[in-house]
């Protein structure tokens, strides 16, 4: 044989195969300029010098971690459909005398030309965004960038030797595919598996059981905190029950529709009903999947592009004030002496403050029954309900409550105003706590600000009580059952300032250990501080989320265009005969866009209906990371689910037009 | 009036890159009338698929006129000729064309669908010929499901059951094997005895020995036809068997 009749055999079958070959080299240079570009991104020194690094590097690794997972198993998806494609070739060159040795020497060259090429092209790729979203990333945690040019050597290795093994695997499979299978085999292996699918009653019903639950775990959920255990629980269910639904349930719909004999037998819906039987055994699988990628993309970046377009939001909840100082309460001449001092001291650091704000306050979580707040022990509170059921409680007196907010409210003993935060129920006219009784006198708008408490992911309540006695017996309540764990009666001194951002953040230890030095156990925040923490925290997630939401959308337009292309040739045959028995061109024209139309949108409107259903839930979740802002939300979902519309249906456009000239190359 | 008449038909094929045109057929002229059943005989290239094509109205041919019931096929709208096709044609091919994705009922019904037939009046229509052709057992089952033999009748039954005025059968016991040939020839006889109009493309001596009348083509023209009288099958393949040696030795019949 010729010297390199392998390799001129490997690269004319790539060239004669291109219109799968492509997409598949394609895909694996995008993988691999991601991974490159995540690698190089958790690696880069310049993130070092960032506030925030160790946050943004601890997403950047997950990210990495998820990225790699996502390669393996989608590169083998992709392979698997080429294989799948390219069986009859290779019967073909069984039969005409290749040995199945020599079919994997070519199969080899094949596989090693394809990994220098997505090789060449996912390390120039990824390195020539890898700078161009740094900046980007810089540009979203609101830190400033001050590096040049970074290219690892290290991070070029590892992602050359992660694809290195993804292409062996794959390679041995392709080997043992064809190893296992005999000439006949491999040459008819297009036309097996057109039978009938059954119908398959039990796993369609417990489809839609589990749709149902995961639905409606999404949507009842009333607490943000049981919201987070469940949310897993309701993905889960929800995920099981799409695969069912689009495989099952399909088929049972559809036979069901078939059963009817005066819908059935019309033009319209003759061809198209056992048409979509036939795709749906097919394509379940893979409509499922890109369903389940499409809720992902959607949820993922609308999330967290809420979360970085509403944190200036989430930082007014989470940091009412500038600089703020909570510890135990003393007297009140001790307390408004500790807030002279500070006062006096951040005068002294250039920090005139303004706007302050004080008062003592008692604040614990208790069990929301009804009218009623209860103290239990955690033993006692394992159970989900109880979960539902908790909310943070913030007690202060009335004294405090009118300096603070400037009112001139009266209170007579067992008379309370009360306030309630995000889903909480103010509608009662009397409360119970713990063993009080108090009557409601009104309900408040306003509260004092408190960011502590404002962060507590539960709900709050704010209880106005008619003097501080009231505090010290609740105190005393809480106490005995909460034990060494029972919140003590704080002190809380809050005040905005004028000064620039880097006085603040120098100020920030100062204040820190001034505070520590007179009282152990306090808390000190800083707004300046805090910002920068949490734009490197959302800046990252939603960089991360940004970035796999296109990895997943490139994985499912890949999946859909390969599903075109390989219903593409197996449809030619059937409306060749269509035609003969006399079906006119437009008919089969129009009866092939219903099915298709079907077939694509349906993981399209089921994904939008996932996401709204999952709105409830994340909108919680997003309430644990101070987001209150609902609307924010809803139109960060809208635009996501528009822009993925419109890409998605340019995807549409673009493979239906290869699909139709498949089918319509009429096979004579 | 003939029920089928072609006049003088040519059909060229020019070649997409402007190679030599191909003359398939030069010039062929024939009828058909009412309840007859014609065969059609040539070698593989004789252009007797070119021919049933264009009477099909699959194909147009460069030059000529195909008339069905007195209707000029060529003057039929583009957009109403797979209607017309449904409405007054059958079709049997030798590679069945039965979709997997359809029952053996479904699979027959399908040109009575496409006709906006309602169920009633197509499952009344199927009963006499399923019986007829002996499929009532097997209409649940879906092709890959039945013999070759049994997928050929289902194909017979879905050309009849528009009751048209002409069927065209392309080879249909091609990928039989001989006891099923034997049997879906008999049907043919069958339903061309009660009536229906048989036109049948083979160059198989024994699917031609049951016809009525056996045209030959050969090089793009009829060279020769044979007209049964009151002879038997045997008979009748006899004389075609000798038609046959003729033609392929050489005879000249223009001459």
């Amino acid at each position: 044989m010729n010297r390199f009749f392998f390799q001129k055999l490997a690269v004319s079958n790539l060239k004669k195969n291109r219109q799968t070959v492509v997409p598949y080299l394609f895909t694996s240079m995008i993988t691999a300029a991601v991974y490159y570009i995540m690698l190089s991104l958790s690696q880069n020194p310049g993130l070092n010098d960032m506030v925030g690094a160790v946050v943004l590097q601890e997403i950047l690794g997950l990210g990495c971690g998820v990225v790699l997972i996502f390669s393996v198993i989608f590169l083998f998806y992709t392979n698997r459909f080429l294989m799948k494609r390219r069986k009859k070739e290779f019967g073909l060159y069984n039969i005409l005398g290749m040995e199945k040795r020599h079919l994997a020497i070519t199969l080899a060259w094949e596989t090693i030309i394809l990994y220098v090429l997505s090789m060449i092209g996912g390390l120039i790729i990824g390195i020539a965004l890898d700078k161009i979203l740094f900046l980007l990333l810089g540009n979203l945690i609101d830190a400033p960038v001050s590096l040049g040019f970074f290219i690892s050597t290290k991070v070029i290795r590892s992602v050359l030797m992660l694809f290195l093994v993804i292409f062996i695997l794959t390679y041995i499979n392709s080997v043992r595919q064809i190893q296992t299978a005999n000439p006949i085999e491999l040459l008819h292996s297009d036309s097996m598996g057109e039978r009938e699918p059954k119908s398959r009653f039990l796993l369609a019903f417990f489809g839609i059981l589990s749709l149902g639950s995961g639905y409606f775990l999404a949507i009842m959920t009333k607490n943000p905190v049981s919201s987070l255990t469940l949310f897993f629980l309701a993905v889960i269910l929800v995920i099981i029950g799409t695969y069912l639904l689009f495989t099952a349930g399909s088929v049972v719909f559809l036979k069901m529709l078939r059963r009817n004999k005066h819908y059935y037998y019309q033009v319209q819906h003759f061809t198209s009903v056992s048409g979509m039987l036939y795709r749906m055994k097919q394509n379940a699988v893979g409509l499922a999947n890109i369903c389940i990628l499409s809720t992902m993309v959607l949820v993922m970046i609308s999330s967290t592009s809420s979360l970085m377009f509403g944190v200036k939001e989430m930082i007014d909840t989470r940091y009412p004030h500038d600089f703020s100082v909570i510890l135990p309460a003393d007297s009140p001449e001790q307390n408004s002496k500790f807030a002279s001092e500070i006062r006096s001291l951040a005068e002294k650091n250039g920090i005139p403050a303004n706007e302050d704000t004080a008062y003592s306050y008692l604040s614990f979580t208790a069990l929301h029954e009804e009218n009623r707040f209860q103290v239990k022990r955690p033993e006692d509170l394992n159970t989900l309900s109880s979960i539902n059921q908790l909310s943070v409680l913030m007690i202060l007196p009335l004294d405090d409550y009118n300096a603070c907010m400037g009112t001139n409210e009266t209170l007579t003993d067992g008379e309370i105003l009360l306030h309630g935060s995000r889903g909480s129920d103010v509608s009662a006219s009397e409360i119970q706590v713990c063993d009080r009784n108090y009557t409601v006198k009104k309900t408040i708008s306003e509260a004092p600000k408190n960011g502590t408490v404002a962060s507590n992911v539960a709900t709050a309540y704010m209880i106005v009580t008619a003097d501080s006695d009231e505090l010290i017996h609740l105190y005393e309540q809480q106490r005995a059952v909460y034990g060494d764990r029972a919140s003590r009666i704080s002190f809380y001194y809050g005040f905005d300032t004028t000064a620039d951002k880097e006085t603040q953040n120098a100020f920030y230890p100062v204040l820190k250990k001034f505070c520590s030095d007179f009282e152990s156990s306090c808390t000190v925040e800083a707004r300046a501080n805090g910002e920068s923490g949490a734009y490197a925290l959302y800046g990252g997630m939603f960089f991360l989320g940004a970035f796999l939401g296109t990895l997943f959308l490139m994985a499912a337009i890949l999946i859909i265009y390969y599903k075109q292309i390989s219903e593409g040739f197996e449809d030619r045959e059937r409306f060749a005969i269509m035609q003969k028995v006399g079906m006119s061109q437009d008919e089969i024209k129009s009866s092939i866009r219903s099915q298709v139309l079907m077939v694509f949108f349906l993981p399209l409107l089921t994904a939008g209906i996932h996401t709204a259903a999952a709105f409830p839930m994340v909108k919680k979740l997003l309430s644990l990371f101070n987001l209150t802002n609902i609307k924010l939300f809803l139109l960060a979902t809208l635009i996501c689910y528009l822009v993925f519309a419109v890409i998605y249906l340019g995807v549409y456009l673009l493979t239906s037009r290869t699909y139709y000239r498949i089918v319509s190359r009429q096979s004579r | 009036m003939a029920l089928l008449e072609a006049r003088s038909i040519q059909k060229v094929y020019t070649t997409r890159f402007g190679g030599n045109p191909v003359t398939a057929l030069s010039n062929v002229s024939f009828s058909m009338e009412a309840g007859e059943y014609t065969v059609i005989m040539g070698e593989s290239g004789s252009g007797k698929t070119t021919l049933l094509n264009i009477l099909a109205a699959l194909d147009r041919p460069t030059r000529g006129e195909v008339l069905l019931d007195g209707m000029n096929l060529s003057q039929i709208r583009e957009k109403d000729i797979a209607a017309f096709r449904r409405d007054h044609l059958g079709f049997v091919f030798q590679d069945f064309n039965l979709l997997d994705t359809f029952s053996l009922r479904d699979n027959i019904f399908l040109p009575m669908v496409l006709a906006g037939k309602n169920f009633e009046e197509m499952n009344q229509r199927l009963i006499p010929i399923a019986k007829k052709l002996d499929i009532v057992n097997i209409l649940d089952k879906y092709p890959y499901e039945v013999s070759g033999g049994q997928k050929q009748r289902a194909a017979v039954a879905r050309a009849l059951i528009t009751q048209p005025k002409l069927i065209l059968a392309d080879e249909p016991s091609g990928a039989l094997d001989s006891r099923a040939t034997d049997r879906l020839l008999q049907i043919f006889h069958e339903i061309n005895f009660d009536g229906q109009t048989i036109l049948m493309v083979t160059h198989s001596t024994k699917a031609a020995s049951h016809a009525n009348r056996v045209l030959f083509i050969k090089d793009g023209v009829i060279f020769h036809q044979l007209y049964r009288g009151n002879d038997t099958n045997e008979q009748m393949y006899q004389k075609i068997s000798d038609t046959l040696t003729m033609l392929t030795t050489g005879g000249d019949c223009h001459e």
